[in-house]
């Protein structure tokens, strides 16, 4: 009955299908960028600079003589492979950290929200643009430093579910037949907590693919000759006056995929809400 | 953005006021005027500079913005004429003595100070001693630590003396001479004319608002007549993009274009085809690839002449230069008399580029398209400085040009102070990607002269050559043109050789300047070196001034 109910809901979610769409879509085109690429991607033809779109060049080309569409099509590799590795790693700690702190409460609790509270007063964006002009700007690091500056939302968020799933009978009961602290945390309680996290995680690659994007829009992110969405877009700026193709398609495509991962994460909240 | 529209529309406030001159005005009285027949005073230049100026003293500052404006205000005891030859400025003449080792200079006697005070011999001594003393923050003073003797003959005539020969000392003599009754014994750190300088140039400070706009008034009693046109404003425009709009705007007068926007952004462009002219010229620089000769893999000199045979430099310069420029072959611009034309050449040739790694011992074993030898490949990192995307590009352009001989290129693009100071000055690179200024005088010893090799130094490739440098020594004892042009002809072999650099481009400087200025003639100077000859009609000047 209940598994009915759900999946009627899933149908009946037009958030959830259109944004599983678009991610499926993206998805797509990463895995097959090379056969779905018209040319290399860092090919150079110098006596095709800002050539308009065309039939041989869908969205044109950059000031290198680059296509566009190629590029944008292997740029799609980095954005989903930042925004899933950085979401896992911010995962991975946040679930961890909200775990314990959920769990144990007292002094341990405490400790673990405080630094929470400490790493939010940070902004962001700013803090990354720090870490990354000590590390060198590179596809790696910029992932881990997204993930590492990412976590806490999760950690407050699993804390939360946790404390209220503890003290459920069946944890009780775990915890009278003896079983682990770890085992009652990772086996009964952490399942049971999975929901609101799937919908974060959705929404986090989102933001994510968005600062991986501006990090390579400011020279910080992924460098040349790798395309990436943000890099493109820096070329367009300089070229917007006359060279508009090259500003717009991977603006169009950084704005879809994160229209996308919004509306799927919306579309899961929606569905898995018992409230609905 | 709220404040920068705003800082827009008080631009056009405060010029927009004189913008109709009423014909009463009747012309200033001029004490020295200049000859060009027709010409009227009147009207103003507005141009702009990225940043703001650090300070108004030439000699001890070194930012590009400090220099444009201090260079209208101040004069040297020589300059550069349009075709670059060294001519008077505070100087009247000078004769050469002691079988090149002394100069006297004979000074003109009708100059004065922007406050009236005379200006004489114990100014260009207050200069000189001012540039020597340790405690004058001036990254100028190495030309004139050489003089032995500095001597003042008469209240108008100066005489210095060197231990040898020193080319370059004439025109070392270039730098602007400061006022000594209003300097001496004061900490020129704390100098007011550092914010209100005082010359004896075309120009007197009127205004500076510090990040906005700094604005000079004409000098009526400038000793080379006065210029024709009553201001020279620069304005801060921090951004290249808003600049060229604010020139489409009308609001500044002359620019810098880039190649994109001088090839795509002009012609098409009837807003900027109505009010500017368009010129263009061989600008003094070259860009180049540097290979910093301590890694062991740019030792040998088959490996640089490979990477500069693998450059396809002429596409370079269709297709990142839109073909405004030309091929450097060696540090000297071409069509001046230092310029050696028959130096080795590096045609693009992949093969000969192969051979040539073969040969050093460079060579595929393992099959991953990258060269090796003993075990090593030849992989490397090319840096070169944010905000200049010709550059960015050309480091694209070599790795995918590169990759085709084997070699592997990753490029890293840096922040221009950590470009500076961590990797150029701690000599912390493999290849840099970068540009030098040509200077008129062909002295190449900073750049190329083994002791300079060392962080913080100009030879910071580190290139070491016995051959050249007892070259570059003899060639600065040289006053004749012609046997001094032997000695660098036979420089300009050896870098050929060599290849320390693959020398890539001069680049054209393409210059946007208003219409209604006469008198505007590209020289092998540049364009603003007559900039006071420059006159608007009167019916055509946009500008005017209560006096």
């Amino acid at each position: 009955m209940a598994k009915n109910r759900l999946l009627g809901k899933v149908k009946g979610s037009y958030l959830f299908y259109s944004g599983l769409a678009v991610v499926l879509f993206f998805i797509v085109l990463a895995v097959f960028a090379p056969v779905i690429a018209t040319y290399d991607p860092t090919a150079i033809d110098l006596n095709n600079i800002f050539a308009a779109p065309s039939a041989q060049h869908f969205f044109g080309t950059d000031e290198l003589g680059r296509d566009v569409f190629s590029r944008i099509v292997y740029g799609s590799r980095i954005s989903l492979f930042v925004g899933f590795v950085a979401v896992g790693i911010s995962l991975i700690i946040g679930v961890f950290l909200g775990l314990i702190a959920g769990y144990f409460g007292g002094w341990t609790d405490i400790l673990i929200m405080r630094i929470v509270d400490i790493m939010l007063c940070f902004p962001a964006f700013f803090l990354i643009l720090a870490v990354i002009a000590f590390l060198n700007p590179s596809v790696f690091n910029v992932m881990a430093v997204i993930g590492l500056t990412g976590w806490m939302g999760v950690t407050r968020l699993v804390r939360a579910e946790v404390m209220s799933v503890k003290t459920r009978d069946y944890i009780t009961a775990a915890q009278v037949q003896g079983l682990s602290g770890r085992i009652i945390m990772f086996k009964h309680i952490l399942p049971n907590v999975m929901t609101p996290i799937f919908v974060t995680a959705t929404l986090g690659i989102a933001g994510a693919i968005l600062t991986e994007s501006s990090l390579s829009f400011l020279g910080l992110g992924v460098q040349p000759p790798t395309p990436s969405w943000g890099n493109i877009l820096t070329a367009g700026k300089d070229n917007i006056m006359f060279a508009w193709w090259l500003s717009m398609f991977p603006g169009l495509a950084i704005f879809i995929t994160v229209l996308g991962y919004n509306l799927l994460g919306e579309g899961l909240r929606d569905i898995m809400d018992p409230k609905n | 953005m709220i404040k920068k529209f705003l800082a827009v529309l008080l631009v056009f406030a405060v010029f927009g006021c004189g913008q109709k001159k009423s014909d009463s005005g009747a012309e200033p009285e001029v004490s020295r005027k200049r000859d060009i027949p027709n010409a009227v005073y009147g009207d103003a230049v507005v141009v702009s500079m990225l940043g703001d100026a650090t300070g108004l003293i030439y000699n001890i500052t070194s930012d590009s913005a400090s220099h444009d404006v201090a260079g209208k205000i101040y004069n040297g005891l020589v300059r550069y004429d349009k075709n670059m030859n060294i001519v008077g400025d505070l100087a009247d003449s000078w004769e050469i003595v002691d079988d090149g080792k002394g100069i006297i200079f004979h000074l003109n006697q009708d100059v004065r100070w922007h406050d009236g005070k005379p200006f004489t011999a114990d100014d260009v001594e207050f200069t000189y001693k001012f540039m020597i003393d340790d405690k004058t923050p001036t990254s100028y003073d190495a030309d004139f630590r050489l003089v032995s003797k500095f001597e003042v003959i008469d209240k108008y005539t100066v005489k210095v003396s060197y231990n040898e020969p020193f080319a370059p000392a004439l025109i070392s003599w270039g730098m602007p001479v400061l006022p000594k009754h209003l300097l001496q014994g004061q900490d020129v750190k704390k100098s007011p004319l550092l914010r209100r300088p005082v010359g004896t140039g075309p120009y007197k400070f009127l205004e500076w608002k510090a990040g906005d706009s700094i604005t000079l008034v004409a000098n009526d009693d400038y000793f080379l007549g006065r210029p024709y046109l009553d201001r020279y404003t620069f304005r801060v425009i921090p951004d290249t993009a808003t600049t060229f709009l604010e020139l489409l705007n009308g609001s500044i007068d002359i620019m810098g274009l880039s190649p994109l926007q001088w090839s795509k952004q002009t012609d098409s462009n009837p807003r900027f085809t109505s009010q500017y002219n368009k010129h263009t010229y061989l600008a003094s620089s070259y860009d180049y690839v540097g290979y910093n000769q301590k890694k062991p893999m740019f030792q040998d000199k088959r490996v640089r002449q490979a990477l500069s045979y693998a450059t396809p430099k002429q596409d370079i310069i269709n297709g990142l230069q839109f073909g405004l420029g030309v091929e450097a072959t060696g540090p000297y611009k071409p069509g001046t008399i230092w310029y050696n034309p028959n130096v080795k050449k590096y045609e693009y040739n992949i093969e000969t580029a192969k051979k040539l790694l073969a040969q050093a011992g460079y060579k595929d074993t393992n099959g991953d398209g990258i060269v090796e030898k003993d075990g090593k490949p030849l992989k490397f990192e090319l840096i070169t400085n944010q905000g200049n995307s010709v550059r960015t590009s050309i480091c694209e352009v070599l790795q995918k040009s590169w990759e085709k001989i084997g070699v592997k290129v990753d490029i890293r693009v840096l922040e221009w102070a950590t470009f500076i100071n961590e990797y150029i000055n701690k000599q912390k690179f493999d290849a840099v990607v970068l540009g030098w200024n040509i200077l008129n005088d062909p002295d190449l010893y900073d750049v190329w002269y083994s002791g300079n090799c060392g962080g913080q130094k100009l030879n910071f490739i580190c290139y070491q050559n016995k051959d050249l440098d007892a070259l570059l020594i003899e060639g600065r004892k040289e006053f004749d043109p012609q046997k001094r042009k032997e000695y660098y002809f036979k420089v300009q072999e050896i870098l050929a050789e060599d290849q320390p650099y693959t020398f890539l481009m001069v680049p054209n400087a393409l210059v946007a300047v208003s219409k209604r200025f006469n008198e505007v003639r590209p020289a092998p100077a540049g364009i603003g070196y007559n900039e006071e000859d420059w006159w608007v009609e009167k019916d055509k000047q946009k500008y005017s001034f209560q006096k």
